[in-house]
């Protein structure tokens, strides 16, 4: 190639790219895509650009006109000790949510991958209480853990382990765990039945001949299953990590944030700070600061823990 | 027989452990929903309903906002159904059934979008949909939901059009049939299951959405059930037998859907994060 002239190869550059990039397949399949592209892009880019330019005036209530104040709002939310809580809350939500989901939903997939009558439908049904809504599972926890009818209150005093019914979401350590359970309760067997799938791809015969070789139970989830399961792994662990982190709706209608902001994550207190104390830049600000917080996260993620083979079964 | 019934045992006590733990809050609430009052908060709660009424449905439905909250659900969750039915059926067929440059990264991008945290959002599109004059419209409603539901609609996707041999796509383009003929006549009725799995996490997705419906929606007549319910709540006297019987029927739409196309809906979930 070194003795082509810089003319021949600039032609065969742009019959290259012609033949790639404007046959009628990219030009259809462009096409197809784009619709769905200019929707996100009105949804998503546009209003990521919008609350930038928010947080960088002063507007309190929606509606109202706002002056260009430069960089206050982001001073004022990093030296909030509620935002330091806040982050450090959010931080403890999806470590913990992270942890109980994972064991149970483990132990759900090894449960529902047995053969029994019946597991067909359980593999379907289990994951229920992800399909209701939230204040479907916000009502159905506040009855069962409520202090007067509720069978939990119940069934520990039968039990003799408290004497006297106990309110769940009246004292931040109690509050906090309850919503962390409820929350995990939720979601396990989401990330079960794709653990489940994930577990059946896995060769029988990789474990046959484990089991020729003398492996035993823990050797065999070491070495066959464990690795089997990094690629699922890997993204369960970075698109759960985010959606956890932006759950909502289950902490504010258990507890709104308390007791005394026990339970404030950084949604609940970008949600309280706009639309409840209307400050409206300054929850911008902090949608921004999070926004930056999450890419560093994920950007790590993928550097660190992003399985060796993903680019080789690339299609 | 015996030592098979014994060697099952652990197995058949962990199912049913499981099982209780995802579904006996379900029975409780629907349980608990047709007991009188006085049962329904009694000292020692009962398995089994001693007492049976249906007043609380009646005064859910009959003197209650509840069925115009119904109603508006009812309005978003199918317009966000056939708007991201559409647009991810189109960008499905693009990425998975054409080979162009530039496809892996749409893919890609498609996907970040669906775990971008959407409370990054609320001030802004709240800001935008203000100034479209769209808030207190469920038309915003609809916009929002789509853009929560359609990304993941297009992975799903991915498991039912991979499948489908692209001959079929060849045959009946020498036959003569236009791309839109095709995909209408054939890739449709073979990923149909598919079509259906999106279409029902579609309205779920809408269906269930709490966060976006409490700011863009502030009057009474347009709440969506989340929202409505959600308000029974934070009623001083909370009344349970009215929340446990609305929990019930905001269920209900649900489970039936469900029970329609589970099976097609977990496998659209499954295929597509185990490739």
């Amino acid at each position: 190639m070194r003795n082509t002239t810089p003319h021949t190869a600039r032609a065969r550059l742009w019959a290259n790219f012609r033949s790639e990039w404007l046959s009628i397949n990219t030009l259809m399949g462009y096409a197809f895509v784009l619709p769905l592209l200019l929707w996100l892009a009105a949804t998503i880019l546009y209003p990521l650009l919008v609350s930038i330019q928010i947080s960088v005036q002063n507007i309190k209530f929606i509606g109202t006109p706002g002056e260009y104040v430069g960089l206050d709002n982001y001073q004022r939310v990093l030296s909030s000790p509620y935002f330091h809580a806040a982050l450090k809350n959010s931080a403890i939500w999806v470590v913990a949510n992270a942890l109980v989901q994972t064991v149970l939903a483990f132990a759900a997939a090894l449960i529902l991958k047995q053969q029994f009558v019946g597991n067909r439908i359980a593999r379907i049904w289990i994951i229920l209480s992800w399909v209701v809504p939230t204040v479907v599972v916000v009502i159905i926890w506040r009855w069962l853990l409520s202090a007067s009818g509720g069978i939990v209150n119940y069934s520990l005093q039968a039990l003799g382990i408290i004497d006297k019914p106990m309110g769940f979401f009246s004292t931040g350590n109690t509050a906090f765990i309850s919503v962390i359970l409820i929350n995990s309760w939720r979601w396990f067997p989401f990330n079960a039945v794709i653990l489940l799938a994930a577990l059946q791809r896995i060769p029988a015969e990789l474990y046959e001949a484990a089991a020729v070789d003398g492996a035993n139970v823990v050797q065999k989830f070491r070495f066959i299953t464990l690795p089997s399961l990094q690629p699922v792994l890997f993204v369960m662990g970075l698109i759960g990590t985010l959606l956890s982190f932006n759950v909502f709706d289950v902490i504010w209608l258990l507890t709104g944030g308390g007791p005394s902001r026990a339970t404030t994550t950084l949604p609940v207190l970008i949600y309280d700070t706009a639309f409840k104390k209307y400050r409206l830049s300054q929850a911008a600000a902090m949608s921004v600061l999070t926004g930056i917080i999450l890419l560093v996260f994920a950007a790590l993620f993928i550097r660190f823990l992003s399985p060796a083979s993903e680019d080789s079964d690339e299609r | 027989m015996l030592l098979r019934v014994r060697r099952n045992m652990p197995l058949a006590l962990s199912v049913l452990v499981l099982m209780v733990v995802v579904l006996a809050p379900f029975y409780w609430i629907f349980s608990s929903s047709i007991k009188e009052p006085q049962e329904i908060i009694a000292r020692r709660p009962t398995l089994f309903p001693q007492s049976f009424t249906l007043q609380h449905y009646d005064k859910l439905l009959n003197h209650s906002q509840f069925p115009t909250y119904l109603r508006n659900s009812l309005i978003v969750a199918v317009g966000t159904m056939v708007i991201t039915v559409v647009l991810s059926t189109l960008a499905a067929y693009g990425l998975y059934r054409l080979r162009f440059p530039g496809r892996q990264v749409l893919f890609r991008v498609i996907l970040v979008t669906y775990a971008f945290p959407g409370v990054l959002l609320l001030v802004p599109l709240y800001n935008m949909m203000s100034k479209l004059g769209l808030v207190d419209r469920l038309l915003a409603l609809v916009i929002v939901d789509v853009t929560l539901a359609a990304p993941f609609a297009v992975w799903m996707l991915q498991a039912f059009f991979r499948t489908i041999p692209q001959e079929l796509e060849e045959a009946a383009a020498l036959d003569g049939a236009t791309r839109l003929g095709i995909i209408v006549r054939i890739l449709l009725p073979l990923a149909a299951p598919g079509v259906a799995a999106i279409a029902i996490f579609a309205f779920i997705t809408s269906w269930t959405e709490y966060i976006f419906s409490s700011i863009l929606i502030v009057s009474e007549a347009n709440r969506t059930v989340p929202v409505g319910l959600a308000g029974i709540i934070g009623q001083y006297q909370v009344d349970w037998g009215l929340l446990l019987a609305g929990a019930s029927v905001t269920a209900l739409p649900v489970l039936v859907l469900f029970g329609l196309v589970g099976r097609n809906f977990v496998e659209g979930l499954t295929a597509g994060a185990v490739r």
